[in-house]
């Protein structure tokens, strides 16, 4: 690859045009445009024409440069002259009137405990010390007495022996508000971190205290504190349909992020970069297993960041970027100076670093280094750090992108040329400049260079094809073709295909219409890549730094599983606009395509997650190649990827308090300049079930979920992976209620902890989601595969948005005389929960999902309402174009449109308007969507819970099963500090584990 | 009567070549692993390897099938049953996209097979001169009457 480019002058040839990163390609023109002399391959045949050979998989488009950026299309948005197209094939909606049976008989609406109104604290019953303990370090509490706050102070944990050296000053005088002081007194190993042996009888103490010391008074409210309970009946034996639909707990808010893990470890990087599914690491394998929810991390590295937010650019210059010799751990706030400054312990490894003489810097009376503050490096979580020549396999290329455009006859029919080739003229290049010399290097363009011909070729190119009658694609060849002319610079190839790849190399056949498969053992094998041409195209691409993104169109089967593989391992997406019609979708793809060109990208990137000693990251989950066990090949990456991994520990206990995550980012970015982009983060080890579900991050988890569902789709059937969800939550709510079970009351009562109370909704709302949904009928199988595609490149908030959609009420709003001003339209509306209870017939909501919105126009609207907006019933609403008329309500809802637009402007959410009680529409768009409901022979969120409910069996041996984990906790921490002595409580669990069979 | 002699020296001899392509790909796969090797000449080595070594076991195993030995010939099978299989489900080349997800499985199944290779090495050194006993005993001194070295020699 490096010696692909001969004459290309060794250093970058951007970096004499630097910063401005409006147009900083200009200077680069000639590089781009030379011809290779020694590396010119033969030419590639199809390559050579626009006319002949492979006439119908389309002219192949180059270009060499993005577009200087200029501001994409005027703000205002042009209406499309006719409205949404009809969707995919009505798929069995029962009538709306079926739909609240279930929520008739609401007995009971009671004990659901509003998050956060916690009874006065008081020690934790399980974890209560004795007074005789003699290892606590605060001041002893004594058992059972609710007393106010314990005056604990909560130490970081980067205070330990191991990194003696105090950290910069952090504001920890107080626990972080929103943990109970329970938290403290149960956490013996933050108060004051003991030496290891004392730290593990520590641990064995308080486990096995738990059955045994149970206060005398105050137990009851003492554990009610600690977990939310759902009343499901009263009664026994009267279990069903005696759940209050309304109590259940709803994410109308949105996500939140989990304040009480930043507050604790405030120079952590931002959450919306790395998010861990519970802050709070098991210190041990035992504990690990017992949490049965994916422990792991969700990882957006170039997440859009506001303003004032931005990460700090450092460089270094001749002394290289500072990195642990062993680990090659980047420098990070929570490495350690000592030795007067001359020396630097990593957080990692725990290596003792030097420090290069141009990096010195002496260490005030704290032991902190006195310039920490002017160091980003050292004082924020985020930072680039620029790359020199030793990060760089060849010099950094200028942004290519190409574009591979289907002009078979369905395509010239559905309008798709002309609209994607008459828009972004400020991006699209062509090749028209040299198209009968084939050689690779001249294929491609400057595009500030031959603006104009690019343009005369955009705008003959729909001309061209006009007539043609060409009904087959060649889109194998073509993207070999594509491939050989791109692989001497990598970039970004953008396809554009309209029909089934049906001749060459790579043809599919049509399948997905076989109702017969589904249900069977074959079912998953319509969801993965039909032909393993497209697996080795994509393994090459990824390895010739080309990323891919597809963009479908059509209304026929395309089989999107095999094209979404090429985008799957080259860190691409799949934008899908089912039954493209360029009247009506022209804006989604402008939107769409101008963001996909114009937002911030890193080339050829990889990425790795390194993590602290004891602790693997074993499995990575998204759009990427693995080039080795940990490292991510990203040839393109941009603001809207997200990656999940999962961690697990590889030793049996881990002795470290903290355990410290790095995220690193090698790219080029679009300026030309090779940088690293380092994220770090901290997490507290502990030591106690309780507290990882405490600190557990449903969002995280969602995500990790989700993706772990839509691949297991890929092996096996959607009800397997349904019934494997539900397993999942069912596991970690027994486990859970295990921990609390000394409770009596709690019969008949779900519980569950306050941090995963939108778990279940989440999890049954992605059993619902496109890509898991009932069975052939009720989604196409292109849909599927592009939606699942989306979900697995999401990052957490547009994944929790698109699975729980919001649902918000508009008439008012747009009737209120006073304008209130649209600034921020999601915190003035209150979004209602998704059910059809929520729907007033005499109201307008907007369903927004993130992707689309639906509006909903109920049957009693009042008249004046429906005439601004242009709303004609009688006409058929998927012909209605919603375009702003001069009405001020009309003009208002537009507004509101388009503010919801811009708060998620990843994708470009079309507007469906639905009309209540019209069939099928109505229920395709909107029903099907409401996920509290009951639809279709799927569960509504009260059945969910009965159904999760049932599934944990009562337990009545909770007591004695704790007694056994804790023995097994301690047989395990004896083991490792080979006390001899543990061999009677080793025979104890043995004795104890057969006699619970 | 020669024949037997040349069966068990050409069994032997293709049976040490595909102790040898097993022991080649699991060095890949180990060299992967350790990141010693991109997944790309990994998967692409072995793949090269992968339908050689399947066309040589069958050779193998019909070696014995057309010279009657029937022991070995039914010892053998179920491993070519079970290469055939792989190979009409397209499932026997490595996916180089997904290669780290497959690796502990590909390793693991490579050892297994290395173990049953070994065993047929073991059985031909044992079971092919008790069939062939008489070969054997050419070479002993008891039989000095019978010339058979020349004949032996001069092929």
């Amino acid at each position: 690859m490096a010696t692909g480019n001969p004459g290309r002058p060794a250093a970058s040839p951007f970096a004499a045009a630097s910063p401005p990163a409006a147009s900083p390609f200009v200077a680069s023109a000639p590089v781009v445009t030379t011809p290779d002399g020694p590396s010119v391959r033969p030419p590639p045949v199809s390559g050579s024409t626009i006319t002949t050979p492979f006439s119908s998989a389309g002219p192949m488009v180059g270009t060499s440069a993005p577009p200087p950026f200029r501001p994409g299309p005027p703000a205002g948005f042009v209406r499309p002259s006719t409205p949404a197209p009809p969707g995919p094939p009505p798929s069995q909606v029962p009538p709306a009137s079926n739909q609240f049976q279930h929520f008739s008989t609401p007995q009971f609406s009671m004990p659901h405990q509003p998050p956060l109104s916690r009874p006065p604290p008081v020690g934790f019953p399980n974890m209560a010390q004795p007074p005789a303990q003699p290892i606590m370090g605060p001041p002893i509490q004594l058992p059972g007495v609710p007393g106010p706050s314990p005056p604990v102070t909560f130490r970081p944990p980067t205070q330990t022996p191991l990194a003696q050296m105090a950290p910069p000053p952090q504001p920890y005088a107080q626990g972080p508000p929103a943990q109970t002081p329970s938290y403290h007194a149960l956490q013996p190993g933050y108060v004051q971190p003991p030496p290891h042996q004392g730290m593990t009888g520590m641990h064995a103490r308080e486990h096995m205290q738990q059955p045994f010391s149970a206060p005398p008074t105050g137990s009851m409210q003492d554990l009610v504190e600690d977990f939310n309970s759902l009343s499901l009946g009263a009664v026994p034996g009267s279990m069903d349909n005696a759940l209050d639909p309304k109590a259940l707990p709803r994410p109308l808010e949105g996500d939140v992020e989990p304040k009480a893990f930043s507050e604790m470890y405030p120079l952590n990087c931002n959450p919306k970069y790395l998010r861990l599914t519970t802050s709070a690491i098991p210190n041990s394998q035992s504990l690990a297993s017992r949490w049965h929810l994916p422990l792991g991390a969700v990882v957006c590295p170039l997440a859009e960041a506001s303003k004032e937010e931005e990460v700090p650019i450092v460089n270094f210059g001749s002394a290289g970027i500072i990195r642990c010799r062993r680990c090659r751990t980047y420098v990070n706030p929570y490495v350690t100076f000592t030795d007067g400054g001359r020396k630097w312990r990593c957080n990692l490894c725990a290596l003792l670093n030097e420090v290069s003489g141009d990096y010195f810097a002496q260490l005030d009376a704290t032991g902190r280094r006195i310039d920490a503050d002017q160091r980003p490096e050292l004082n924020k979580g985020s930072v680039e750090f620029v790359a020199p020549t030793e990060y760089m396999v060849r010099p950094p290329m200028p942004p290519l992108y190409f574009f591979l455009i289907d002009v078979s006859v369905s395509a010239v029919r559905s309008g798709m040329l002309e609209s994607t080739l008459t828009q972004p003229q400020m991006m699209v290049v062509s090749d028209v400049d040299d198209v009968f010399v084939p050689l690779p290097d001249d294929l491609l363009v400057n595009l500030s260079e031959s603006r104009h011909v690019v343009e005369s070729f955009l705008d003959s190119l729909p001309t061209m094809f006009h007539d043609t009658m060409n009904v087959e694609s060649a889109f194998g060849p073509a993207l070999k073709a594509a491939f050989m002319v791109m692989r001497q610079l990598g970039g970004k190839l953008l396809i554009f295909q309209n029909s089934l790849p049906s001749i060459g190399v790579g043809r599919l056949r049509l399948r997905g219409d076989d109702v017969r498969v589904y249900g069977t053992d074959k079912e998953h094998s319509l969801r993965v890549a039909e032909d393993p041409f497209y697996k080795q195209m994509a393994a090459d691409f990824s390895k010739y730094q080309i990323g891919v993104n597809v963009y479908a169109f059509s209304d026929k089967y395309t089989d999107l599983a095999s094209l979404g593989t090429l985008s799957k391992y080259t860190g691409g997406q799949v934008y899908f606009y089912p039954s493209f019609k360029s009247g009506v979708q022209q804006d989604k793809l402008r939107h769409e395509l101008g963001r996909d060109l114009t937002r911030e990208t890193a080339w050829e990137a990889v990425m790795r997650i390194r993590c602290g000693k004891g602790v693997r990251f074993s499995t990575y989950h998204g759009n990427f190649m693995l080039r080795s066990t940990d490292l991510l090949a990203l040839p393109a990456v941009d603001c809207d990827k997200a990656f999940a991994m999962q961690l697990c520990l590889d030793e049996t206990l881990l002795t470290s308090q903290t355990v410290y995550f790095q995220v690193a980012l090698l790219y080029t970015a679009s300026c030309g300049e090779r940088r690293i982009r380092v994220h770090t983060a901290a997490a507290p080890v502990v030591s106690d079930l309780g507290e990882m579900y405490r600190q557990a991050d449903t969002g995280a988890l969602v995500s990790v979920l989700s993706r772990l569902a839509i691949e297991k789709t890929l092996s096996s059937k959607l009800d397997d992976t349904r019934t494997y969800l539900l397993k999942i939550i069912v596991k970690a709510l027994k486990e859970y209620r295990n921990l609390h079970a000394v409770q009596h009351r709690l019969a008949g009562r779900m519980i569950y902890p306050e941090s995963l109370k939108y778990l279940p909704l989440y999890v049954l709302a992605l059993c619902k989601s496109t890509p898991l949904r009932g069975g052939f009928a009720d989604v196409q199988l292109d849909e599927r595969c592009a939606v699942g595609s989306i979900l697995m490149t999401l990052p957490v908030k547009s994944l929790l948005k698109f699975l729980y959609p919001s649902l918000i009420r508009v008439d008012e709003f747009l009737l209120k005389a006073s304008s209130l001003d649209l600034q921020d339209v999601e915190k003035s509306i209150p979004r209602l929960p998704l059910t059809s209870q929520s729907l007033d017939p005499r109201g307008l909501y907007i369903f927004d999902d993130g992707l689309r919105f639906v509006i909903w126009i109920g049957s009693m609207l009042p008249p004046e309402v429906a005439r601004s907006l242009n709303v004609d019933y009688s006409s058929d609403l998927s012909q209605v174009n919603l375009c702003e008329s001069g009405h001020e309500i009309s003009r208002r809802l537009m507004g509101v449109l388009n503010n919801l637009r811009e708060s998620n402007a990843a994708y470009y959410q079309l507007c469906h308007l639905v009309r209540q009680g019209e069939q099928p529409r109505e229920g395709l768009y909107l029903l099907a969507n409401l996920i509290d409901d009951q639809t279709g022979g799927t569960s509504g969120y009260a059945d969910w819970i009965m159904q999760i409910h049932r599934q944990i069996p009562r337990v009545r041996r909770n007591q004695a099963r704790l007694q056994f984990y804790a023995l097994v906790d301690i047989a395990s921490a004896t083991h490792l500090v080979k006390n001899t002595g543990a061999k009677w409580l080793t025979g104890i669990a043995r004795t104890l584990k057969a006699s619970f069979g | 009567m020669y024949w037997d002699l040349i069966l068990w020296i050409i069994a032997l001899v293709s049976n040490i070549a595909l102790l040898a392509i097993l022991l080649y790909q699991i060095i890949c796969l180990s060299d992967l692993e350790a990141d010693y090797m991109n997944p790309y000449d990994s998967s692409s080595k072995i793949n090269s390897l992968v339908v050689p070594e399947f066309i040589l076991q069958g050779v193998f195993c019909a070696l014995f099938l057309v010279t009657g030995h029937r022991f070995m010939f039914l010892v053998t099978l179920p491993l070519l049953v079970y290469h055939a299989r792989l190979f009409s489900r397209g499932a026997h080349l490595l996916d180089v996209t997904e290669i780290f997800r497959a690796l502990s499985h590909e390793k693991k199944y490579r050892v297994i097979k290395l173990g049953v290779y070994l065993c047929f090495i073991f059985l031909v050194i044992v079971r092919c001169p008790a069939d062939t006993v008489s070969i054997l005993s050419i070479f002993s001194s008891e039989h000095g009457e019978l010339d058979i070295r020349s004949p032996f020699l001069e092929f």
